[in-house]
Parts: C-alpha cells; sequence; structure tokens
C-alpha cells in the first residue's frame, strides 16, 4: 500500500519538477511575477514527495516485502534492520532516490536563501535545479525504479555484499553521493546569473561562493571518510589507490576547490566573470562523469563502461550539460567582460588563477588516466592497466606545487607586488620550511623528496602562524588580552581566517600523506599460536585465536599482546569475517593509532590450528590525515558563518520580481 | 632602480647560499645507510608485488589484494627472486602470461607511451596558456594605467588602510585612521609596492 503512495509520489514529483522547470525559465523571460512564485512553491513540496517514496522503500524494507525487486535483491531475512539504511543506497536505484531526495532538499534550502537575496538569478537558478531534478527523476521512474515490484515474491531476498556491513558504510557513501549531486547547485546558481544576463553576473557571487564551499565541504568530507574506510576494512595498510571510482570523485573535488578561490578573486576585483562560469560547469561535468563511472553498475574498474545502459544516460546528459552551458556562454558572453585586469604577475590575483589552472590540470590528467585504458582498448585491442604509480608520479609534483603555493599566495598583496617585497613576506615562511628541512635531517629523515614535501607544508604553518600572531598582537596592543584577540581576530575577517584554517588542515593532511607514503614498513609473519615476533621496534606475540559462528558468518579473531620499546601497549584484536552465503571475506584489522605512528595488524586465512598470515604495517602519521578532517569542518564553518556586522544593502529590484520577491 | 636589483640580488644571494648548504647537508646524510627492519628481499619482493595487478579483482595490486590469486602470484614473486631472476625478468615473467594490463605502471613502449606523453603536454598547455593570458592582461593593465604605475592616489591610499583596519577588525573609515595599527602590522612588507 505505502509502496504505492511511493510510486505515485515519484510520478508527481517527476511532473512537479518538469513544471518549475518550465515557469520558472519562462516566467522570468516573460517578467510573470506569478509564475515564478508558483514555481518556487512547486519546488518546495518535491522533498515531501521524495521523502514518501523513500519512506515506502524503507517500509519494503523493514517489513522484508520481497516482492519489492530492490528489496530482494539488496536485503534479506537476516539483514539487521540498522542496515536498512545502507540496503537502501546499495544498489543503482535506490542510491538514485536517496540522491535526488537529498538533492531536493539542498536545492530547497538554496532557492530559499537566493529568492530573498537575488532578485534576477533566483528565476533561472531554480529552472536549472529542477532541470537536473527532472533528469534524475525520469531515470528513476523509467530506468531504475526501486519501488518496481517482481511478478512472482521470492521467499527470501539475496542479501547486501558483506563488504558494506561497515559502519565507514553508514555515512560515506551518501556522503559521497551527497558531494557529487550538490555540485549541481553553485552550477544552477552560475548558469542561472548567466541567463540572467547584466543583472545576475555579480550578483551571484555570494551565493555561488556559499554553495560551492558547502558542496567542497560535503565532497571532503566524503573522500577523507572513504579513505579512512578503505584503511579500516580492506586491509591492506593504505587509503588511496587512484581506483577509478576514487578519481570519479576527486575530479570534481578539484574542480571545485578552484572555483571557490576563484570566486574571491570576482568578489573582491570583479574580475574572472567567465573563468568563474567555466570553473563551476567543469565541476559539475567532472561531477556528473563521477556518477556515469560509478552508476556504470557496480565499478571494479573503468571496463564496466559500456556494460551498462544506465552508464550511458549519464554520458548523454554529461554531453548535453557541456553544450548547454557552452551555448548559455557564448549567448552572455558579452555581459562578462571583467572590471578590471591582473595588473602584475606577481600578486594574490595571478596566483589564484595558477592555482586554478594546476587544480584543472590535476583533474585532466586524472580524467585522463582513469578513461585511457577503454580507449585504448577500443583504439588498438590493448588492454592495459593505469595504476596508482602513474598517477603517483605524474600528479604527485603538481600537487607538492600546489601545497607550496597554499602557503605562499595568502601571503601575496592583491594587484601587483615585486620581487623585493614577495621576498620580504616569504622571509619567515622559507626560513621556518629550511629549519625544518635541517633538524628533521639531523634527526634522521634520509628521503630528499620527503624533507622536501615536509619542508613545503611548513611554509603554510609559518605563514598562517605568523598571520595570526601579527592580527593578535595588533588588538593585544589595542588592550585586548591574547586569547581575546586572537579570537575576535578570527572573528573579524571570517572567510578569510577560515580559508586559514582550511589551509591548516590540507598542510596537516599532506604530512600524513607524506609521512605514510615514505616511511610506512611493511612486513608478512607467518605465525602459530604462541609466536612472536617484532617489527620496527614493535614486538608482538600471537596469544590467542578464538572462533564463533553465526547464522550466516564466522568470525575468527586473533589477540595479539603488543609492547614497544619494552614497555606493553595492551592487547590488539584482528579480526576475518568469513561470509558463508556470500563465500566473501572481510577483515578488520587492529589498530593502534598514535599521532606518532599506527601499528596495524591484519589476518589472511586461519587454518584450523590458527595459524595465519598476519601482514604488520608501521604506518607514520597516519592519525594526522584523520586529524584535518575537524580542521576542515571548522574552517568552512568558520568562513562560511555570517558577519557580526554586514552593512545594508539595498539592491534596485526590477518591478515584477520586487512583487514576486516577498 | 639599480639600487633595486642590487638588493634583490644580495638578498637571493642569501637565498641561494642557505639553500644550497640545506641541499648539501641532506646530501651527506642521504649518503647514510638506512636502517630498515625489513629484509631487503622482502622490500624487493613488496616493490614487485606494488607493481603487477591482480588479474581478477580489478585496481587492486596483488600486495594489497586478499584474494588467493593474488597470494598464489606472491608466491611465485617469492621463488623467482630466490631463484635469482632480476626485477625486470618478474615483471616480463607475468606480462608474458597475463598480458600487458598486469602491469600497473603502463609500459613506456608502443601506442600506450601516449598515456605518459598526454600529462606533460596538459601541463605546458597549461603553463603557456597561464604565461599568455596573464601576459596579455598586465600589459593592457599597464597601458591603461600609464605613467604613475609605481604610485597611488590618496583614495587608494585610503581604501588600503581600510582594508587592513578591516582585517584585523578594528574599526576603520569613520575615525582618524590610526596609523600605528598599520604600522604594526608591518605595512611595507605585505603590500610595499602599493603604498610606497
Amino acid at each position: 500500500m505505502l509502496v504505492d503512495a511511493g510510486v505515485v509520489a515519484l510520478f508527481v514529483a517527476f511532473v512537479v519538477g518538469g513544471y518549475v522547470m518550465a515557469a520558472s525559465f519562462l516566467g522570468a523571460r516573460l517578467q510573470a511575477p506569478a509564475l515564478v512564485l508558483s514555481a518556487r512553491y512547486g519546488m518546495m513540496t518535491v522533498p515531501a514527495l521524495l521523502l514518501t517514496s523513500t519512506l515506502a522503500l524503507v517500509y519494503a524494507f523493514v517489513t522484508d516485502d520481497f516482492s519489492v525487486r530492490y528489496v530482494a535483491e539488496n536485503s534479506s531475512r537476516a539483514l539487521p534492520n540498522a542496515y536498512t539504511w545502507v540496503a537502501l543506497y546499495a544498489g543503482n536505484a535506490g542510491s538514485l532516490l536517496f540522491i535526488a531526495m537529498v538533492y531536493s532538499i539542498l536545492s530547497v534550502a538554496a532557492v530559499v536563501g537566493l529568492s530573498r537575496s537575488l532578485p534576477y538569478t533566483a528565476p533561472y537558478a531554480t529552472s536549472v535545479m529542477a532541470l537536473v531534478l527532472t533528469f534524475f527523476l525520469g531515470v528513476i521512474i523509467f530506468l531504475a525504479n526501486p519501488l518496481e515490484r517482481l511478478p512472482l515474491t521470492p521467499v527470501d531476498g539475496q542479501g547486501i555484499n558483506p563488504l558494506l556491513i561497515h559502519f565507514g558504510m553508514f555515512i560515506h557513501p551518501p556522503m559521497q553521493m551527497m558531494g557529487l549531486i550538490s555540485v549541481a547547485i553553485p552550477f544552477a546558481i552560475a548558469i542561472g546569473a548567466l541567463l540572467a544576463g547584466r543583472g545576475g553576473r555579480d550578483e551571484w557571487v555570494d551565493q555561488g561562493r556559499l554553495w560551492g564551499m558547502v558542496s567542497w565541504l560535503i565532497l571532503t568530507i566524503g573522500l577523507l571518510l572513504g579513505a579512512w574506510w578503505a584503511y579500516t576494512i580492506l586491509g591492506w595498510g593504505g587509503y588511496w589507490a587512484w581506483d577509478p571510482v576514487e578519481n570519479s570523485a576527486l575530479m570534481p573535488w578539484l574542480a571545485m576547490t578552484a572555483f571557490v578561490h576563484s570566486i574571491m578573486v570576482q568578489k573582491r576585483r570583479g574580475m574572472f566573470r567567465m573563468w568563474n562560469i567555466v570553473l563551476v560547469s567543469v565541476a559539475f561535468v567532472l561531477a556528473e562523469m563521477g556518477m556515469f563511472i560509478n552508476r556504470g553498475g557496480p565499478v571494479p574498474s573503468v571496463h564496466s563502461f559500456a556494460q551498462s545502459t544506465m552508464g550511458w544516460v549519464f554520458l548523454g546528459f554529461m554531453a548535453c550539460t557541456l553544450l548547454a552551458s557552452l551555448a548559455a556562454f557564448t549567448w552572455r558572453a558579452d555581459t562578462l567582460k571583467s572590471r578590471e585586469a591582473v595588473e602584475s604577475m606577481l600578486s594574490r590575483e595571478s596566483a589564484l588563477l595558477t592555482q586554478n589552472v594546476l587544480f584543472l590540470a590535476v583533474a585532466f590528467i586524472t580524467l585522463w588516466g582513469t578513461i585511457y585504458p577503454v580507449f585504448s582498448e577500443a583504439a588498438s585491442d590493448v588492454v592495459i592497466t593505469v595504476g596508482r604509480p602513474f598517477f603517483d608520479r605524474v600528479n604527485g609534483p603538481i600537487l607538492l606545487v600546489l601545497v607550496f603555493l597554499m602557503g605562499v599566495g595568502p601571503l601575496l598583496p592583491w594587484r601587483r607586488a615585486n620581487a623585493r617585497n614577495v621576498l620580504g613576506i616569504l622571509r619567515w615562511p622559507l626560513a621556518g620550511a629550511g629549519l625544518t628541512a635541517i633538524v628533521l635531517a639531523v634527526l634522521g629523515v634520509r628521503e630528499p623528496l620527503a624533507l622536501l614535501a615536509v619542508a613545503v607544508c611548513v611554509v603554510t604553518f609559518v605563514g598562517v602562524g605568523r598571520e595570526w600572531l601579527r592580527g593578535s598582537r595588533t588588538r593585544h596592543e589595542r588592550g585586548e588580552s591574547y586569547p581575546l584577540a586572537f579570537i575576535r581576530l578570527l572573528g573579524a575577517n571570517r572567510p578569510r581566517y577560515g580559508g586559514y584554517v582550511v589551509h591548516l588542515g590540507i598542510a596537516v593532511l599532506a604530512i600524513g600523506v607524506i609521512g605514510s607514503s615514505f616511511y610506512a614498513v611493511q612486513r608478512d609473519f607467518n605465525m602459530s599460536l604462541g609466536d612472536a615476533a617484532s617489527l620496527a621496534g614493535y614486538d608482538f606475540a600471537y596469544v590467542n585465536a578464538a572462533s564463533r559462528t553465526f547464522s550466516d558468518r564466522i568470525e575468527t579473531t586473533a589477540r595479539f599482546d603488543v609492547s614497544r620499546g619494552g614497555s606493553s601497549v595492551g592487547t590488539m584484536d584482528a579480526r576475518r569475517t568469513f561470509y558463508v552465503d556470500h563465500g566473501v571475506a572481510a577483515t578488520r584489522a587492529a589498530i593502534r593509532s598514535t599521532p606518532i605512528e599506527d601499528f596495524y595488524i591484519v589476518p589472511s586465512e586461519f587454518t584450523r590450528s590458527g595459524d595465519a598470515v598476519f601482514r604488520v604495517y608501521v604506518n607514520p602519521v597516519v592519525w594526522w590525515m584523520w586529524a584535518a578532517g575537524p580542521l576542515f569542518v571548522l574552517g568552512a564553518v568558520l568562513a562560511l558563518s555570517p558577519r557580526r556586522r554586514s552593512p545594508p544593502v539595498s539592491l534596485p529590484l526590477p518591478k515584477g520580481v520586487r512583487r514576486a520577491g516577498l | 632602480m639599480i639600487r633595486l636589483i642590487v638588493s634583490m640580488a644580495r638578498s637571493l644571494k642569501i637565498w641561494v647560499r642557505l639553500s644550497a648548504s640545506v641541499v648539501l647537508l641532506t646530501a651527506a646524510l642521504t649518503a647514510c645507510a638506512p636502517d630498515s627492519s625489513v629484509p631487503l628481499v622482502e622490500a624487493r619482493a613488496q616493490e614487485i608485488n606494488k607493481s603487477l595487478m591482480c588479474p581478477v579483482c580489478p585496481g587492486e595490486s596483488i600486495d594489497q589484494s586478499q584474494h588467493p590469486r593474488a597470494d598464489a602470484m606472491r608466491g611465485v614473486v617469492d621463488e623467482k627472486i630466490e631463484d635469482g631472476w632480476t626485477d625486470d625478468e618478474i615483471r616480463r615473467f607475468f606480462v608474458e602470461r597475463y598480458g600487458p594490463s598486469v602491469l600497473l605502471d603502463p609500459p613506456r613502449e608502443g601506442a600506450v607511451w601516449l598515456v605518459w606523453a598526454v600529462p606533460p603536454v596538459i601541463l605546458l598547455a597549461a603553463g603557456l596558456g597561464l604565461y599568455l593570458v596573464l601576459r596579455f592582461a598586465v600589459r593592457s593593465a599597464g597601458r591603461s594605467r600609464g605613467e604613475r604605475e609605481e604610485y597611488l592616489t590618496d583614495r587608494e591610499r585610503g581604501e588600503y588602510y581600510e582594508r587592513i583596519e578591516e582585517m584585523i577588525g578594528l574599526d576603520g573609515g569613520t575615525q582618524p585612521r590610526s596609523k600605528s595599527a598599520v604600522d604594526t602590522l608591518n605595512v611595507d612588507e605585505a603590500g610595499e609596492s602599493v603604498a610606497r
């Protein structure tokens, strides 16, 4: 019953989406405020409709209604109800519904904000958002309906992939999907502004930046959670493998990072108007590319490109997006001339532009490496793999240059500088970097590349630290205590200092990546019960093995007594779970994490007597990577929090819009 | 102008010296033998394992995969190392059996070189484009600015001070401008060319 209501709600949402798209656009073109208003209210009903459909699906899961195909394919009677949430997006159809639902909520939030502050842009942006929404709903209804019934009701469902049974799965995939689709919102705002012509060209900057940052933050958290999941469950001691699916999530992140920086130049100096629209369009096209690679079915590799019709639908949509934005761009390009020009090769503007270009270069190189095997196979029948070494070697140096720019760029003045004062500005950060390199070298870091990379991160630490110190000191001299001065300083220019916090986060993340890529130690140990071994200062004894049999799985847990440098650090449990029905095993590594290093044990198959090969890693400073997460959130929230004093803004509203604008 | 070049050269010289000494020190330290708790043979095997893809679990190297096939392939690598094969011989052995796709790093020969050639081209094109755009913009900006290139009008200077005060959260604009706040911020470093 509820399932049928869900289907109806889907159809209604689809029709409403189509109406909003048309009415909002026409209302703006024809100066018909009533039409625009009706479209806005229409948009606001969509989340309720899609929540109904989602609820119907959840209900089908909870009641084990296997007459629904999607439930039969992704659940079973044995599946605990908590995993309904995971099963909801474990398959194609369900994840699309989930994406559409989340997206409708995000776009209503955006539409409310837009119609309050952007009279010219809002109707067009609403129309573009509705277009994307309608596309998704169309795909759901006609190609992958999660509420579709089976002709015969099976007795039990097939269950979900056991690798998904992990608490990382509760947030990482939905976060990632939300991140990819959220790119559509700044995109819609930018295209809306473009369609609105002269009125929209600078009007959208604040809202575009706001939603760009929101999208950036969601993408970042999704990526970080994904890395964390890979690290704890895939049992290979790593967190990033340049796998096609990972790349597909990284590419829009790269373009979005470029966008949230270059939009500041438009806000500040009225420049880069065209460039910003190009950047956000590229980000959205890459996000669609990501969905295409993911939606091509379950993607073990890029080779599933051609195997699913669903993938091609997304590719088609991507091509349409590209053509449509190009057309809109050509139509309106004359309104986008810059107010001012870059005045010097050495300036904040040029540093930001360089950063933008490098980010795009990394994105396109990654895209190239990701899809090259497909070309190669199609063109010459040569099946090859483009794997981690390629990306490490090609992207690594560019990313390092970007980290350097991150340290230096914010210190450069706007407009123009000369070589001498740039040297003056960079004196301390560079000295700090040099000093760190020397100290580390003396302490025994022998890898020149690692030294260079860490030194580059230190540039950011010193640069940001010094800015904070100087600002606080100035306030302190006016009679504020240092802590108060620091907090007030952060509050005084939130976009700037929030950005610094994010930069610190990136530098911290980079330290984690550098340490673990250069200095990870790994070794396999073939151990029987009672054996002891040691690696990189850790002594560990295999003291116990316990097996427990459940209805669907067998869990074997190995217990280790671990000590470091003679003093005990406690016991650690490494587990291997075998899912009988699926014939699949999943591991849960035993990890002891400290800011200095992680000690990591992962078991492979156990024999009956408890013998097993254990792979043991000592991964330095991985902890720092996860510590960067809170910094990103903190920085982004600070940067986006409204200012205390905002000057009253009065915009000349066109007549029609004023009446509609409430 | 000449003074400027001389002082630039002087500070550059300091930097060159400093970085040279860093490089030398690093080189000296790198020369020391690395102490490692992993036997050389095993480290070699790991290196090879990380460069081979597991044929049945795409996207994963045999080093990271837990599939039995990967396990078997790791065993073969260990054997070959014991038999005295070189790294290249071992990789070639796997390529003959599984085709070139077993290498995670695409080979740099035949038609496949294209995959390696394009990234530098992208980077070069991006760099060149960036240079030309900036060059053009800077020129046209310079032309419109004309003679007063190095100087600021009072209005521009005022805006600049306001920005600094806004940045550190002091009440700018309405009050008589506080020179001291600006001075303690060392404006001469951050914005000298503008404020000169």
